[in-house]
């Protein structure tokens, strides 16, 4: 190769460029992977979000029932309650990471775009 | 045959050096200890791997580079503007919680994150966090983030209330997350191993399942120190840009 750069480091990045389009070649896989975890940490998530907010609403309804002698209401009350509050947790993880909060409409959440991700490399603070 | 199964014995805290300060216990316990061992382990590879920083990293320079990179992308997708002053905050909270998750499975070691209290207290400090942030940001308007827009105002007495209640679970979500994970899997794991003390010669059935499932909780435990750091940045990405 006459066009070989001089400079080690640009033959090095040249190499690292080659044996990665190599690997994808090789198996294609490999780039599903991250969205494969992404989807694996989602699923493990949400798994738990009903549960714990059925169970600490109902706690919370039976300790207010003992402070205030409402029995069974405030049991009954918060049940529902916190199953619609799990509900809404879990739709929310399951509705997109990028746009979970506070019924914000599809679009308004471009502070979250990927172009954030250059703002690694400025020094803004 | 006289082989007693005791899962949850893993779990037991002991006292190895004996502190009481004015009736309360501050012993230094094993998981105390383990807490030591991660963060000096944390420090060891952040400090001295970087420390002979070459242009091209040699191995300890390269897993700190990746260990860095991977939670600086996790904060800019998920925090987005101003999420860098927040960065070793979540480095902190995703490395710590990652080598105690790893270092309980080594053999005879301690799992931290198996404790609620530890969790818990993790959990705690990220809500507190959170809430504070959103405050300072945004003052009164802060509260905002419980009145969903575009609703008629008889449902909001009952969807306040239930954004209030998704809003104050997040600690107990959180922590429990970790600990129940961590918990059931090594519980599952040392009840197989009890299973083949006591079957004799089918013993190579529950070691088999075993080996899977040790190959199960490194995934759970990489995963879970992920989901409660990406939890951490959603929550955070929100307290700063409410509506």
């Amino acid at each position: 190769m006459s066009d070989e750069p001089p400079d080690p480091l640009a033959r090095l990045g040249e190499r690292i460029d080659k044996a990665r389009a190599e690997r994808v070649q090789r198996e294609p896989s490999a780039v599903d992977r991250s969205t494969m975890q992404q989807g694996l940490g989602l699923g493990l998530r949400i798994g738990i979000e009903l549960v714990v907010a059925i169970g600490i609403a109902t706690g919370l309804g039976w300790a207010l029932d003992r402070w205030f002698g409402t029995r069974p209401w405030g049991m009954v009350v918060l049940f529902f309650l916190g199953v619609a509050a799990g509900m809404l947790n879990v739709y929310r993880a399951v509705a997109g990471i990028s746009a979970p909060v506070g019924y914000r409409r599809p679009g308004d959440g471009a502070s979250r775009s990927p172009t954030a991700k250059d703002e690694w490399d400025d020094d803004e603070n | 045959m006289a082989i007693e199964l005791h899962p949850l014995e893993q779990f037991a805290i002991e006292r190895i050096i004996p502190i009481h300060i004015g009736g309360l216990d501050l012993s230094y316990t094993n998981a105390a200890l383990m807490m030591t061992i991660a963060i000096v382990l944390v420090t060891a590879l952040t400090v001295i791997a970087t420390r002979a920083a070459a242009l091209v990293p040699g191995r300890w320079q390269s897993v700190a580079e990746m260990l860095y990179e991977f939670v600086g992308d996790m904060v800019d997708t998920n925090i987005g503007h101003g999420g860098r002053q927040f960065f070793p905050f979540i480095f902190t909270l995703f490395t710590f919680i990652l080598f105690a998750n790893l270092l309980g499975m080594i053999p005879y070691s301690y799992t931290t994150t198996s404790q609620i209290i530890v969790t818990f207290a993790l959990a705690a400090v990220v809500f507190i966090l959170v809430t504070t942030v959103g405050i300072i940001r945004h003052g009164f308007h802060f509260l905002s983030l419980f009145v969903p827009s575009g609703v008629p105002k008889v449902l909001l007495l009952l969807l306040v209330p239930i954004e209030l209640l998704s809003y104050f679970i997040r600690p107990f979500t959180l922590s429990i997350r970790l600990f129940a994970n961590m918990l059931a899997g090594h519980t599952m794991l040392a009840i197989f191993g009890g299973f083949a003390a006591s079957v004799g010669f089918l013993a190579f059935f529950p070691t088999a399942i075993d080996v899977l499932l040790v190959g199960l909780e490194f995934l759970v435990a990489v995963l879970q120190a992920y989901v409660f750091a990406i939890l951490t940045c959603l929550y955070l990405g929100e307290a700063l840009h409410l509506h």
